[in-house]
Order: structure tokens, then C-alpha cells, then sequence
């Protein structure tokens, strides 16, 4: 779908920081992303368990909502906002 | 002893030409208890009517057969004419004319209309005398869809002091109308000239607005109609909500705004258009990342008003009516269906509802008219009229509007990009409004738009450009034109909910899926079902003017059917005895729902909802159920009488 607007529309982006070593793998924040941007890792951390990763297809997906953040039990998950402007197709 | 008159139709020819009348007349006198028999060349017509009156006092007749056309042409005219002699159900009609002369040739027909003819005479013989069932009236109107015609239906309605409940699929009143950028032949700016309408509609206090809500189920029978309605939930309250728009602002979603064809982005929170009535944002619960507040809720910690209440439920309200406008509008022939054109393929080519978007200083471009593959200003455009309509493959039928607004388009676009060219190529020029071939004229030679007769036979795209081919066959010559944008004026049909509220109603749809009126020239707006009446574009193709006129005249309708103390319903209904076993197999046959079980299981009928159809009388296994006036010893009689 092409859009018509003359000026570039703001597009807000997350940037998810994952603390690798405290993560247990409960799994919440994969199963309650709503744009589904992470997904498990095939790596263990300090603990042995599979840390989430992000989904590599689009970097841009994720809005910053921050309900990874809010959700997980062990404070091993943050995000931060970034807005910058996104080219026309 | 019954004394009957048989008054013999000529209608011109119609009956006349095939039909020896004289003859049946003679045949007729014959018959027992027919006291008197005439012709006349037409009987519906006031000297007609005045000789069976005058015939009744004459021979003291208690009954009449009038052997003439069908009864749904003239059986009323007949009994009110009548109506103070002789009760209106000792009035009967033969049908010599639908059912006769008009299928068979002259021999035959003649004696066909004998016994037709005796055969009604033998049933009004045995007809009891019957009063018309009186209903009540509910004084308050349904109007489903708020483009112009339902808004001016609506307050027309609601202006003569009735309530009415307008509902709207859409979260703004408005329409296909509200998306359009000027309006011809004048020139008025589309939503100037239709804001202020739907202003009144949110302001009236008779009018009761329903929008992002939907008719999700209808039963009972005119002036008694029990709508159930559907509210989506907005998840923003209306009443609270000031369209300040901070809510849209830290929302991070984006999808495409279908007001804009998906030109333009909008928020998951978003408001369709600015002058949207009621002016509320609209929470899109398929693009919000959660309605539950957990997932994101910055939309709730921006409104300052508190408006946003993700715990809103789809809401159903029930309403009890006494008439249906419906006005469910139209939308443009499927895209994919014209690959013909590459539409849906090209960037370059597109709708003409796009155009209009386009055009519109609040659309995506405000206004300035671009190519969309590069956002470049567009400098040659092709416009190419029934793009679907006029033509066996798609849709045979003429779309109405294209030869004006496309004319209206190349002029708006000339004055958008005054070194522009512009081509149309069109079919015929049809402009039979009031001012409209003037319109075309100036067009035409003020606006120097090239008018070139003809299909295009090829679009396809070279290097930067569209080129399209064709034939101007006044010419004689094929063109090729190296075009920067090509609109395309679709064909019109009906919007695709218009099956479901036909369903719904119980009302027919002709083969396009318009909605079929009860007579194309005297009851435009009238459905077959009482209570029922059309406006706009859900009936056929319209232009505004025409839109707006027929929704005045649904409205006065409704108005003139709600200014009755009671209405009146025949009494040809199914009457029940006392043998019914509780079998049930009325119950369950009956079209109309109009059979009801006691606290026994016995039915019983209800007459305000029974059509007469006689279903159950033929079902019934004992017997139990009649039909006033259609009782097996009249119709064994009838039968008789045709194979002597």
C-alpha cells in the first residue's frame, strides 16, 4: 500500500534491551508481545536456559510499548524509545 | 340468494383484441344467481367505476365480479369505488388479462375468460363479509445508513415531529459524500455543503445517532417492526471525548486510513475525517496492540478528559419501529475484477474515489494532484469513463454519475495544473440533469479537455509513464497517449452489506444486488413489504440531487403512513378452530412466523403478522385451520365450474 503524504510520517520505535543473565525463560514476554518480536534463543546463559532474542526479519516492528518490561518477573528486559523518520516508499 | 353483476373488462385491446367480451358477457347472464352482465372499454376509469355503482343500486346486486386485469392492478380501486354500496370482500376480480388474453390465442381465450370468470362468480357467491383488521402504529422510524440520503431521510422524518434512530456502520456520519471534493455542476465544496446536515442530525432532539453500530436483526410487520442493533464498542466515550487528539499522538501504530482508500496512515486511536460527527475518536480494535490497558495504554494516560475505557462491550439495544428507511449506499466495482486496466497493479492508475481524495485539500495530498509513483505533480492525465459499467463482462448497466463527475474531475484538475492536459475517453456523453450538458459544454470548449470517442484497448507502462491505447472512432485514427496518472471511473453496485439487510428485511434485491422497489415507475421508493422504503444509491446509481430527493420522499412516506390513528391490514387471515391436535406442523411451515403455540401446544394464529398465504391451511392434517373467503367448498366449486 502506497501512501500519498508529502511529509514523512514520525514512525515510533522501540530498541529492546535483554539482560541476558537474568532471565529464567518463563516465556511471557515472547508470548505477549503484540507485535511478536522476540522469539526463544538457541543460546543458555548463566543459569542454562534459552534467553528470548529478537525476530532478526524487522528491527523496526517493535513500537515500544513496553509490556515485555512490565511484565517480566526478573527486571531482565527493557525497552527504550527511539523516533526517527522513515523513508518514503 | 345471492344477486351478482359481472362487469366485463375491454381494456382497449388489451383484453378486447383476443377476447370475445360480448360473448362472455352473454355467457355469463346465463349462469345462476347472475342477475346482470355489461361491458365497457375500460372499466377502471371514472365512467367504469360509476356504472358498476350505478348497477349495484339498480339490480339490488350483493356481489360483483369485474373480470378484467390482475387484482394487484385494480382489486382496491374497484373496492373503495364500491366501498359504501357493498362490503369490499363481495368484490371480486377474474383476471382476463394476465392469465388470458395476453397468453392465449383468440379461440381459446374466449372461452379460457368463461370460465375463469364463472369460477369467480361461483367464489364471491359463498364470500363472507369482512372488515379490514385495524393495527397500531409505532411512530418512530429506523433510517439504516448515514450518507446524504439517510441524513436528509432522517430529518425530514424528524422535522414533522417524529422520532427516528439512524444507525450507522461507520464511526462518523457522512458517506460516500463526505469523501468527495466538489460537487458538480456548481462546484460546491462536497463537505461544506454537507457538514452543516450532519451537524442537525447530532443536534435534533428527535433524532436518536447510532453510529459504529449495526441492524443485526428485524421481525414483526409494518408499524411494528422490533430491530435489534449491535453498538461496536469505540472503547471512547463519546460524550467525554474532545477530539484534542492527544491520544493519536503517542499512539505507535500505524495502519491505513480507509476514509483516505489507504492514501493516507492513520493511528489505531483516530478520528476519520475532521468534521466527523459525533466528533469522538475511535479505538480500531484490530490494530490496537491490546485492549486490555496492561498491553500498551498510552492512549488512556494521554487523555487528560478520561474518555478511553477499554472495558467497553459491544452493547445490542432493542427498538420497536413502525418504518424502515434504508439507505445502505453503494461502493465501487471490485478493483480486482478490471485487470483489463491494471488497476491494483500500477501506482499510476487509480479510482476515481481516489481521485476525489486526491482533490480534497483535506486528503492525503491536500489537494495537489501527484503521480504516486514519485509524489511528482501529475501533468497529463487519462480518464477513462465505464470502467466496468456499460459492458456485458462486468456490468451491463450505466453507472449514472461518471460522464459528470469525470468532467468535473478534468476541470478540477485543469485548474489544480494549469499547464496540465487531460483526455477522457468515454462511451456516450450522458448529462440529462438540470445544467449538467451545460457543465459538459464548458468543459468541453472553455477547459479544452480532449474528449476522445472510445475504449482503450491497452494500458501498460513504459519507462516512467502509462501509456495507453486506444481509438478515437470519430476519427477514425488510434491514439496513444504517454500518460502520468490514469483514473478510472468505476461502475457503481451496491455495498456488499446490502445482502445481509435485504436478508434481514425480507425484502428483494434485483440481479445487480440493488434493491428492488414495488413498481419502477409509481412506487419508486417503496418496498413490497409495507413499511419499507428506499433512498440513495442502495436503490439504484444516483447523483446527490436525485439521492436527496428520493430520501424526502421516503421520509414523507413514512410521515404520511404515521399520520393514521390505526393502519388497516386484510382480513384474509388464517383462522383457527378448536379440533388442532398440537402436531406442530404450522408451526414449523409458517414463512411469516405468524403461528403461536398456547400453554397446550395448540396454535393459535396472530393475526397482525398472517400474510394469508394459506401454507398452514393446506398443511393443517385435521383440518383445524381456514382461510375466510378461501374455503375448500368454494375453491371445490371453482374447480368444478372450470371442468365442466
Amino acid at each position: 500500500m502506497t501512501y500519498w503524504v508529502e511529509e514523512e510520517e514520525k514512525k515510533v520505535h522501540g530498541k529492546v534491551y535483554i539482560i541476558k543473565d537474568r532471565c529464567k525463560q518463563c516465556g511471557f514476554c515472547i508470548e505477549f508481545c503484540p507485535q511478536g518480536v522476540l522469539q526463544q534463543s538457541e543460546e543458555f546463559n548463566a543459569k542454562g536456559y534459552h534467553p528470548p532474542k529478537l525476530v532478526e526479519t524487522d528491527e523496526k516492528k517493535c513500537v515500544g510499548c513496553g509490556f515485555c518490561q512490565m511484565i517480566c518477573p526478573d527486571f531482565a528486559i527493557f525497552v527504550e524509545k527511539e523516533e526517527e523518520n522513515e523513508e518514503r516508499d | 340468494m345471492a344477486r351478482v353483476g359481472v362487469f366485463v373488462c375491454h381494456c382497449g385491446l388489451n383484453i378486447a383484441g383476443v377476447v370475445d367480451v360480448k360473448k362472455v358477457a352473454e355467457e355469463l347472464i346465463k349462469e345462476k344467481d347472475v342477475v346482470f352482465s355489461t361491458t365497457y372499454a375500460y372499466m377502471c376509469s371514472d365512467p367504469g367505476q360509476n356504472l358498476i355503482r350505478e348497477k349495484i343500486k339498480e339490480h339490488r346486486l350483493d356481489s360483483v365480479v369485474i373480470a378484467a386485469c390482475s387484482p394487484s392492478m385494480h382489486e382496491e380501486t374497484f373496492r373503495n369505488a364500491t366501498r359504501d354500496l357493498i362490503n369490499p370482500y363481495r368484490l371480486e376480480i377474474a383476471n382476463i388479462r394476465e392469465q388470458d388474453s395476453w397468453v392465449h390465442e383468440s379461440k381459446d381465450a374466449t372461452e379460457k375468460a368463461i370460465k375463469i370468470t364463472k369460477a369467480t362468480v361461483e367464489k364471491v357467491k359463498s364470500n363472507e363479509e369482512l372488515e379490514p383488521i385495524k393495527i397500531d402504529v409505532e411512530r418512530k422510524a429506523l433510517v439504516i445508513g448515514g450518507g446524504v440520503a439517510g441524513i436528509q431521510a432522517a430529518l425530514d422524518i424528524a422535522d414533522a415531529g417524529y422520532e427516528v434512530i439512524l444507525v450507522e456502520k461507520e464511526p462518523s456520519i457522512g458517506g460516500r459524500m463526505a469523501q468527495l471534493s466538489e460537487t458538480f455542476p456548481t462546484l460546491d465544496c462536497s463537505q461544506c455543503i454537507l457538514t452543516p446536515k450532519m451537524v442537525s442530525v447530532a443536534r435534533h432532539p428527535n433524532i436518536k445517532l447510532l453510529t459504529y453500530a449495526e441492524v443485526v436483526g428485524i421481525d414483526g410487520f409494518v408499524g411494528n417492526f422490533n430491530v435489534r442493533i449491535k453498538k461496536k464498542p469505540r472503547y471512547v466515550d463519546i460524550d467525554k471525548c474532545t477530539a484534542c487528539g492527544d491520544c493519536e499522538d503517542v499512539c505507535t501504530v500505524i495502519v491505513p486510513n480507509e476514509f483516505e482508500f489507504g492514501r493516507k496512515p492513520r493511528k489505531a486511536i483516530y478520528i476519520p475525517f475532521p468534521q466527523a460527527v459525533p466528533a469522538a475518536y475511535v479505538i480500531d480494535e484490530q490494530s490496537c496492540l491490546g485492549i486490555a490497558p496492561l498491553r500498551c495504554g498510552e492512549c488512556a494516560k494521554a487523555c487528560e478528559a478520561d474518555a478511553i475505557n477499554y472495558d467497553m462491550q459491544p452493547e445490542y439495544i432493542e427498538e420497536k419501529v413502525g418504518a424502515i428507511v434504508v439507505a445502505t449506499g453503494y461502493d465501487l466495482y471490485d478493483k480486482n475484477n478490471l485487470v483489463e486496466y491494471g488497476y491494483g497493479e500500477d501506482a499510476d492508475i487509480i479510482t476515481s474515489l481516489e481521485f476525489e481524495r486526491m482533490l480534497s485539500a483535506g486528503g492525503p495530498t491536500q489537494g495537489k494532484v501527484i503521480k504516486p509513483s514519485n509524489g511528482k505533480e501529475a501533468k497529463k492525465i487519462v480518464f477513462i469513463q465505464c470502467a466496468g459499467s456499460r459492458d456485458k463482462q462486468h456490468k451491463p448497466y450505466c453507472s449514472s454519475i461518471c460522464c459528470m463527475y469525470t468532467a468535473k474531475h478534468a476541470l478540477l484538475f485543469k485548474h489544480h495544473v494549469e499547464d496540465g492536459e487531460a483526455y477522457i475517453f468515454y462511451i456516450d456523453i450522458r448529462a440529462t440533469g438540470k445544467n449538467y450538458e451545460e457543465f459538459i459544454a464548458r468543459v468541453m470548449e472553455e477547459e479544452r479537455i480532449n474528449y476522445i470517442r472510445g475504449k482503450p484497448a491497452k494500458i501498460y507502462r513504459q519507462g516512467d509513464k502509462i501509456v495507453v491505447e486506444g481509438v478515437d472512432t470519430l476519427l477514425g485514427k488510434s491514439v496513444k497517449i504517454e500518460a502520468d496518472l490514469v483514473v478510472l471511473a468505476m461502475a457503481i453496485v451496491p455495498r456488499n452489506e446490502a445482502k445481509d439487510v435485504a436478508r434481514l428485511l425480507k425484502v428483494a434485491i434485483d440481479e445487480h444486488g440493488f434493491f428492488k422497489e414495488a413498481h419502477p415507475k409509481l412506487r419508486p421508493v417503496e418496498a413490497v413489504t409495507r413499511g419499507i422504503f428506499f433512498a440513495g444509491c442502495s436503490q439504484a446509481p444516483k447523483d446527490i440531487p436525485a439521492s436527496v430527493a428520493q430520501a424526502s420522499a421516503a421520509a414523507s412516506k413514512v410521515i404520511a403512513m404515521f399520520s393514521h390513528e390505526k393502519l388497516e391490514k386484510e382480513p384474509i387471515v388464517a383462522m383457527f378452530g378448536d379440533a388442532c391436535t398440537g402436531c406442530r406442523t404450522c408451526f414449523y411451515i409458517c414463512p411469516f412466523n405468524a403461528i403461536a403455540l398456547d400453554s397446550k401446544g395448540k396454535a393459535y394464529g396472530i393475526e397482525a403478522l398472517c400474510e394469508g398465504c394459506g401454507v398452514c391451511v393446506a398443511a393443517c392434517p385435521v383440518g383445524n385451520i381456514k382461510l375466510p373467503n378461501y374455503e375448500d367448498e368454494q375453491i371445490k366449486k371453482m374447480v368444478e365450474v372450470i371442468l365442466e
